[in-house]
């Protein structure tokens, strides 16, 4: 292990090829682990604000909130299935709104529901909202009113909420009335009654799923899902989740090669050495902890100087690709980053373990 | 030629490891850009492959089609505008729909029969002719999509029968269907009895002969108040996540360019450095600079055409093995324009071990203890 480090130490030039290609799959494994992450963060802010349970859409809708409905009926029968402590509405509207300086108009999802969440106070009064801050950036301040739609329905922001994004489309949490009039007045084709909404949020003590199936037993013509399983059904959550874990495992699996490749090469070119080594006493085991050293230090390396550049990068990337660097994916990525080092040094092991000591001295 | 192909052939095991790594790399950019490409298509098919040469948002949508409601006033104010040939409404929606015995998700698409916004690359079948007939996503076929099969959208079973399959024409990445406007107002109605009304998502705008659409969409732009027009193209790329999917991909298409040619290149230098002994002798004995420079370039050569081979055998793995949702394709022009590439940038990157084989001198070699030299 000391024979590594030295090595190591006072020769770093020659593990500099494995070190800057290892560095490049860091920048690109983490670059890609926040693209997902970030991607992800984009997508569902506002469900996993909810500090519900439960979603209960209409079975027919395929857990799609904007296709399904749930009438006052339906929630008052949710209301009474065993377990259930909580129940409210909640309804989404995804629209383009003009805010009060008119320069340009912002995506948003415009949230009616009846019950505060973990990010959203209590419901304003009506006319009144709470915006999502990334509207931050678009210009809009506290205080402005933003118009909403084809029909100009005016919205006050009284106040910021934080990652309440649905589908990348910044949220506006309003009370129901205000909400049922942006969905009639701007897309007539998805009008609702008033009372009815697209979800019922069900809050409960109990085993989430077991509450879920309950509901689905007891009240037909439902489908209820945990917050989790609901965020999984998102329009492209999964699709995305899939992508870029069959990309990031590709790349993990590159880095294992690269590492196998270079020290492979390594071995090969001291086979002499460690012939001497062996011939002097050393056993295979020293050597291979030697080498493995090398590996996971070289690996550390690239993942230092590897997050730094990631971190540069995210600074210069376009606006548009929505990188979030996190400290778990970066645990993660270097967990990882080692587990690949160490398996692709273990490939030269059955070399080192067949090298024999006589071929120092001329046997062979 | 042939000193380079004895080095390969003695040892295999450092080319094939090297050539398995540049496999790898070349495999990760191939499946990258396919994935990509898939993706887009699966995003943006139906938008690429209709027929309306200009497409008109309402202007808040942000060039959302999902967000996108035209009024009545809209409509007219577009089909007045001049260099306009035609223009009718087209309506978009996601529904629930029964087909092939599942519940499933699928987008239709309303247009004017015989009007522009109809799919222009139906591959099998035809065009519908009538209420209730549609055309579907071929790549659906298999899933109750396919000719002669009915749909019906829920809760209201209203019953569509596909009479025709288009190739590339799906949206948002589900079944997509092409009905006759009215058909679409029915399905919507079927689908939320409590709707007001069902307004177009779209003006679908075909130009006068001669008239070009990037200039007409601006016209109509500026002259229809609350309206925003772009041509075909700029529609398909400004769709969400279009730009974002793009840039996405961009960057990590060229962190793995930079990684597959700096790998490359670094190898090819540590392995003449690692010879240098041995082609200082080859100097020394009368090989020229340039005959040993051949020599890396036709390792650098075939080590990249066998990666780049076996990364295009790794791809059409993957594609067989790809799932029915999303399906990949090996596209030969893919491998052969991204082989190409990576080929040119690894010769470029084997310049330092180029510049340090030629630098070579031969005088050196009596100075090496190891070639029997005096140190």
């Amino acid at each position: 292990m000391r024979l590594g480090w030295r090595e190591l130490v006072r020769r770093p030039g020659r593990f500099v090829v494995a070190g800057g290609a290892l560095t490049l799959i860091v920048v690109l494994l983490l670059l890609l682990g926040g693209l997902l992450d970030g991607l992800y963060k984009g997508s569902t802010g506002a469900f996993r604000s909810q500090s519900a349970d439960v979603i209960v859409y209409a079975e027919e809708s395929r857990n799609s909130l904007v296709r399904s409905r749930v009438e006052p009926g339906t929630l008052e029968r949710i209301g009474e299935v065993e377990g259930v402590d909580e129940v409210s509405g909640l309804g989404v509207v995804l629209i383009g709104g003009l805010p009060q300086d008119g320069a340009r108009s912002v995506d948003l999802a415009v949230f009616g529901y009846e019950s505060p969440n973990l990010r959203v106070p209590a419901p304003p009064a009506p006319g009144l909202g709470y915006a999502d801050r990334t509207l931050e950036t678009d210009g809009v301040e506290v205080g402005d009113t933003i118009v909403v739609g084809p029909a100009r329905v005016p919205v006050e922001i009284v106040g910021w909420v934080e990652d309440t994004r649905l589908l990348f489309q910044a949220g506006l949490w309003v009370e129901p009335g205000t909400w049922h009039r942006i969905l009639e007045t701007s897309r007539p084709d998805a009008a609702l009654p008033e009372g009815t909404f697209q979800a019922a949020l069900v809050g409960t003590d109990a085993d989430p799923a077991s509450v879920a199936a309950a509901i689905e037993r007891e009240v037909p013509g439902t489908s209820a899902l945990t917050i989790a399983e609901a965020i999984a059904t998102l329009p492209g959550v999964a699709a995305q989740q899939e992508t870029f874990v069959q990309i990031i495992t590709v790349t993990f699996v590159v880095a294992g090669l690269v590492v196998a490749l270079f020290f492979a090469l390594l071995v090969l070119e001291r086979l002499g050495l460690y012939g001497v080594l062996k011939a002097v006493g050393a056993s295979s085991r020293q050597v291979a902890a030697g080498l493995v050293t090398q590996a996971v230090l070289v690996a550390l390396g690239a993942f230092v100087v590897g997050g730094a550049v990631a971190v540069g990068l995210s600074f210069v990337i376009p606006e548009e690709v929505p990188v979030d660097l996190q400290v778990r994916r970066a645990v993660v990525t270097a967990v990882g980053l080692v587990a690949t080092a160490l398996l692709g040094s273990a490939i030269s092991f059955r070399k080192i373990i067949r090298i024999d000591p006589a071929s120092a001295v001329g046997g062979s | 030629m042939r000193l380079a192909l004895a080095e390969i052939r003695r040892a295999k095991l450092r080319f094939g490891l090297l050539t398995g790594a540049v496999a790898l790399l070349v495999f990760l950019i191939l499946f990258q850009q396919t994935l990509a490409s898939t993706l887009l298509g699966f995003f943006t098919g139906a938008i690429e492959n209709q027929s309306a040469e200009v497409l008109v948002f309402d202007e808040d949508a942000r060039r959302n089609v999902e967000g996108s409601v035209i009024s009545p006033g809209e409509m007219e104010a577009v089909a007045g505008v001049e260099g306009v040939r035609r223009a009718a409404p087209l309506g978009e929606g996601t529904f629930t729909v029964d087909a092939g015995g599942e519940l499933r998700d699928a987008v239709l698409f309303g247009y004017s029969l015989g009007g522009p916004g109809a799919p222009t690359a139906v591959s099998e079948g035809r065009l519908p002719a009538a209420d209730g007939e549609a055309v579907a996503s071929s790549v659906d076929a298999d899933d109750g999509f396919g000719i002669g099969d009915v749909v019906e959208v829920v809760p209201g079973r209203y019953r569509l029968r596909v009479v025709g399959l288009a190739e590339g024409s799906r949206f948002s990445v589900l079944p997509t269907l092409f009905v006759s406007y009215p058909t679409f107002e029915a399905a919507s109605l079927t689908a939320n009895p409590d709707a007001e009304a069902v307004l177009p998502s779209l003006i679908a705008v075909d130009a006068e002969p001669g008239v070009d659409a990037v200039g007409l969409a601006a016209d109509i732009t500026a002259s229809v108040e609350g309206v925003e027009a772009l041509d075909r193209a700029t529609a398909v790329q400004s769709l969400p996540g279009v730009a974002a999917v793009n840039s996405s991909f961009g960057v990590v298409l060229l962190l793995a360019f930079v990684t597959v040619v700096l790998v490359t290149g670094f190898f090819f230098l540590i392995l003449t450095v690692q010879k240098a002994q041995a082609l200082t002798l080859l100097r020394a004995i009368g090989a020229s600079g340039g005959y040993l420079v051949r020599n890396l370039a036709i390792q650098v050569t075939l080590v990249t055409i066998g990666g780049v081979g076996l990364a295009a055998v790794l791809l059409a793995i993957a594609a067989a093995a790809s799932s029915r949702d999303f399906p990949i394709e090996a596209e030969p022009r893919l491998i052969v324009t991204t082989g190409l590439a990576v080929l040119v940038l690894a010769l470029a990157a084997s310049i330092g071990a180029i510049r340090r084989v030629s630098r070579i001198d031969p005088a050196s070699a009596t100075t090496r203890p190891a070639g029997g030299g005096l140190a």
